[in-house]
């Protein structure tokens, strides 16, 4: 029984998304009722199969006797699950008013809607098979969202982003293919290669780790393989928002920690030499992307930038292969979800209420827009890294989990965490200056067009801030959720 | 700690904790007397500047965050205060509005958000090779665990230490004191001068003395180059001082100077050193807010912001000047003026340590310092009472009360402290007894 409720709330949105363009809805008001009322059930869903039914297995058909299609629930694919069931009726209200200027609006919610069972698809995956299929399916559907504005500048935007992803695609699918010829299992309920790791094949399945985690890497947007990401921010703001630096971003991050944790396993890792490697191309992109984000002046670029630096820190705090570097890169996925959102959207808010899209014109904006940057500001501080927001609970935990390591590679990493912090600061707090104090010279009247955005936009800005803060002071709850992903990784505990 | 109050349990280990201690509570008092002052102070001078709600609400916001700073009982809750305080007080230096004002904002902003950054670190290490980061006397380190780790723990305390010397202008993390202080408006420069760069005095002491501990810092390279760093941003903000026109640049590079001789007592880790470098961050509250509170009343009056324009001057503004030459006595360090009992303590505390070479190398450059600050402070007076022969008679006129009894009441407190030197001096001694 519920392994067909995973697949309803996988093909839910897919076969609504699908859909959406036949049903061809004229009015604005009832295309809005159907994408939300498909969106909203679809996370009620999800929610409830998370709480309920952990542990489900179901596999669809086996293709081969190694490869099946299958699905699984379990701890580490519900924390993403969570996450995106959370955002996603969030922007799904922002886009209603952000697109409710824009063309082919069929088009693109119906994509929209897609893209989110096809991510639920990538959460809710039993093997690494299942899980390509889907985060393939993710490229193809997020693709018309990026080309969305049919610019010249768009398309070129999506063509390397196909480009980028197919690469990486493929090229963990080769390490996948590695692993199954050496006898490993590709299952996400069996930990660890088992037999397959003799000493003869441990190159080789080094190798083949590689391979995944550069693969999987492209859409984790690792330096530098993270060319796509930048670029694709001509996309739509909610799509920015949501898919370039939750859902198809954190699906890179996610099939790396699978791969790290379940595929291949702690033990495997710890301390080998791609281990290394992997850390040291983790911490130098957490420092590249912060410097290039303070370069930026494009505004959402340079939020690109830090979502680059940002993944980076979960996938160091995954590649540090111990029960702590787990939790915390979980957690990190988590609150920089909730932090990247609310600046992206904001970003978006900015645009859409004035055309503005560099950082050095929003002097006065404050007063403007005080809810879009009181939230901007609340995330800039959480992002940095203050506590009581949710943001220093997560970069805590990450340093933390590095200290216990103990390595000279999680030193590095921690160096890049601090160095990060303080560019972080450098390139939000210089907009947050700028937008409330714009100094001597500045005319108010230059400003007097720009308004609030509507509550469309405004309500998912308020309930990010207040999850921000509330989880910050009282992650209790989160993080005993996260903690239950250890029993699977790591069943020795 | 006593009277400890948790706000807030976050997990088990990070807990945002407030509690009180003598040494806490002394630095509550000093801040708040002057937080009044110089809010009565900024009552008049508030006529000279735009947008003073904003001004007045972040001017009352970073006394809150600075107080919660005082009674924070654990390292998560100061650097919590911390970087709020940063963050609020950023928008008093930017007052202005000018372009210059928002670059040293934003100077000042990243300066103290690096250094947070580098004391945070400390936090990372100490969570791990720590029993709690709750503040206890003589350490929390748990030397079971940091037991072969030696060299990356004093890596971790020099680091983390000299990362929240930047709020209190250590070297090399000093640059943005002098560029931040002058720009803002005056009660502000005080206020920053005097008592925010204490914060970062107390955050040092909170790490030296009850997170890493005496035991394991003293007689180690961290001491000695603490130690050197102290000396080099003594000497060196003197110099720098010495070499400025502009009042309250001068003044800042004075507080540069200034606050690293408190840095030295605590460095220096002896009862006797420890209470003069307490005893010393009173006078220089005192004396450095009455200072700065002097270069207000003159700017606001004649706008004139360059010692070489004041010739003359104390003729037209007796008591701004006389409280002038009191705060520059105090500050030299002549006895009976507060400034004197300070030093001395500071000196021989540090004879008492005999580490080699640095032993009677700081009183030595505690000296010549001394001899730089007269050098940069008498003059100011001299030309102010005695211009030269044929300057033309200076413009200028004394003020209200509400800005001139302010600074006789500091100029007062800077007589009456230094002769009557027990009361503060005995309650600081105990306070600095449980830091042992």
């Amino acid at each position: 029984m519920n392994g067909i409720a995973i697949l309803i709330v996988i093909m839910l949105p897919i076969l609504g998304g699908a859909l959406l363009p036949l049903l061809d809805f004229d009015a604005r008001k009832a295309r809005m009722y159907y994408v939300m009322a498909i969106v909203l059930a679809t996370s009620v869903l999800c929610l409830s199969l998370i709480s309920g039914s952990e542990g489900t297995q179901f596999v669809l058909y086996h293709l081969t006797s190694t490869i099946d299609i299958a699905f699984r629930i379990d701890r580490f694919g519900s924390v993403f699950a969570l996450l995106v069931s959370v955002l996603w009726p969030l922007s799904t209200l922002y886009a209603f008013e952000y697109m409710s200027h824009s063309h082919k609006r069929n088009r693109f919610f119906g994509f929209f809607t897609m893209s989110f069972g096809i991510t639920l698809g990538v959460a809710f995956s039993g093997n690494l098979i299942t899980m390509y299929l889907f985060y393939e399916l993710l490229t193809l559907s997020t693709l018309p969202l990026i080309t969305h504005d049919g610019s010249r500048e768009a398309k070129v935007a999506g063509v390397k982003y196909l480009v980028y992803s197919i690469a990486g695609a493929t090229a963990a699918f080769i390490g996948m293919i590695a692993v199954l010829t050496r006898g490993g299992s590709l299952e996400f309920n069996v930990i660890g290669l088992g037999s397959a790791v003799t000493e003869a094949n441990r190159n080789f399945l080094d190798a083949a780790f590689l391979f995944m985690f550069f693969g999987f890497g492209v859409k984790a947007a690792l330096f530098p393989l993270h060319g796509w990401l930048p670029t694709a921010g001509v996309a739509p703001t909610p799509v920015t928002a949501l898919l370039h630096a939750v859902a198809v971003v954190k699906s890179g991050v996610f099939a790396i920690g699978r791969v790290v944790y379940y595929t291949y396993d702690a033990g495997y890792l710890a301390g080998s030499i791609v281990q290394k490697v992997a850390l040291w191309f983790a911490a130098f992109t957490i420092v590249y992307g912060t410097v290039m984000a303070w370069k930026e002046l494009h505004f959402k670029k340079r939020l690109a930038y830090s979502t680059v630096s940002n993944l980076s820190y979960i996938l160091f705090a995954f590649l540090l292969a111990t029960p702590q570097g787990l939790t915390a890169g979980l957690l990190h996925m988590i609150f920089h979800g909730l932090m990247k959102i609310a600046l992206f959207f904001v970003a978006g808010a900015v645009m859409h209420q004035s055309g503005k899209t560099y950082v050095t014109e929003l002097g006065g904006f404050a007063k403007a827009m005080p809810i879009s940057f009181g939230v901007f500001t609340i995330a800039s501080v959480a992002l940095i890294g203050v506590p009581p927001l949710c943001g220093f609970l997560s970069k805590y935990a990450i340093a933390v989990a590095a200290v216990d390591e103990g390595s000279v590679s999680g030193y590095l990493g921690i160096a890049a965490l601090l160095i990060s912090a303080v560019f972080t600061s450098m390139y939000l707090l210089t907009i947050v200056v700028k937008a409330y104090f714009p100094g001597e010279g500045f005319d108010p009247a230059s400003l007097k067009d720009v308004k609030e955005a509507n509550w469309y936009m405004t309500l998912p800005l308020i309930a990010l801030a207040v999850l921000m803060i509330v989880l910050g002071c009282l992650p209790g709850g989160l993080t005993q959720f996260i903690a239950g992903t250890l029993a699977d990784a790591f069943p020795g505990l | 700690m006593t009277n400890v109050y948790t706000l807030l349990k976050i997990t088990d280990k990070l807990t945002l904790q407030f509690g009180s201690d003598p040494t806490g509570r002394f630095f509550l008092c000093l801040v708040t007397i002057m937080w009044i002052l110089v809010g009565i102070y900024a009552q008049k001078y508030k006529e000279h500047q735009k947008h003073n709600a904003r001004f007045f609400t972040f001017y009352i916001l970073t006394w809150v965050m600075l107080a919660s700073l005082t009674m924070a009982a654990n390292y998560l809750t100061m650097y919590l205060c911390f970087e709020f305080m940063t963050l609020l007080s950023m928008p008093l230096v930017l007052h202005n509005g000018t372009p210059e004002s928002i670059a040293a904002a934003k100077k000042y902003l990243f300066y103290s958000i690096f250094g947070a950054t580098l004391g945070l670190m400390g936090m990372f290490f100490v969570n791990t090779y720590g029993t709690t980061l709750a503040f206890t006397a003589g350490g929390v380190l748990d030397p079971a665990k940091i037991a072969g780790h030696e060299t990356l723990i004093l890596w971790v305390a020099f680091l983390s230490i000299a990362g929240f010397g930047a709020k209190a202008g250590l070297f090399p993390l000093h640059a943005w004191l002098p560029t931040a202080h002058p720009v803002a408006p005056a009660p502000a420069s005080a206020v920053l001068s005097g008592c925010i760069t204490k914060a970062g005095v107390l955050c040092i002491i909170r790490l030296v003395y009850q997170i890493y501990g005496v035991q394991l810092l003293r007689g180690t390279w961290v001491q000695m180059a603490l130690i050197i760093l102290a000396l080099i941003t003594v000497f060196m903000g003197s110099m720098m001082a010495f070499g400025e026109d502009l009042m309250k640049k001068r003044f800042a590079f004075s507080t540069v100077s200034q606050v690293s001789y408190v840095l030295l007592g605590v460095f220096t880790m002896n009862e006797t050193a420890l209470l003069g470098a307490l005893l010393h961050a009173a006078y220089h509250s005192i004396i450095k807010d009455g200072l700065f509170l002097c270069a207000g009343t003159i700017i606001f009056w004649t706008h004139k912001e360059h010692v070489s324009e004041m010739k003359g001057l104390g003729r037209k503004m007796p008591v701004t000047f006389g409280s002038l030459a009191i705060f520059s006595l105090g500050l030299v360090g002549i006895p009976p003026f507060a400034g004197f009992l300070s030093k001395w303590y500071l000196a021989s505390g540090s004879l008492s340590e005999g580490l080699p070479v640095l032993s009677w190398l700081a009183p030595a450059i505690l000296l010549l310092s001394a001899l730089l600050t007269a050098g940069y402070l008498f003059p100011i007076c001299i030309h102010g009472f005695f211009p030269a022969e044929g300057e033309p008679e200076a413009e200028g006129k004394e003020g209200s009360a509400l800005m001139l009894v302010p600074i006789l009441i500091l100029a007062a407190a800077t007589v009456l402290i230094g002769i009557f030197a027990s009361p503060l001096k005995d309650a600081l001694q105990a306070a600095a007894a449980t830091m042992f």
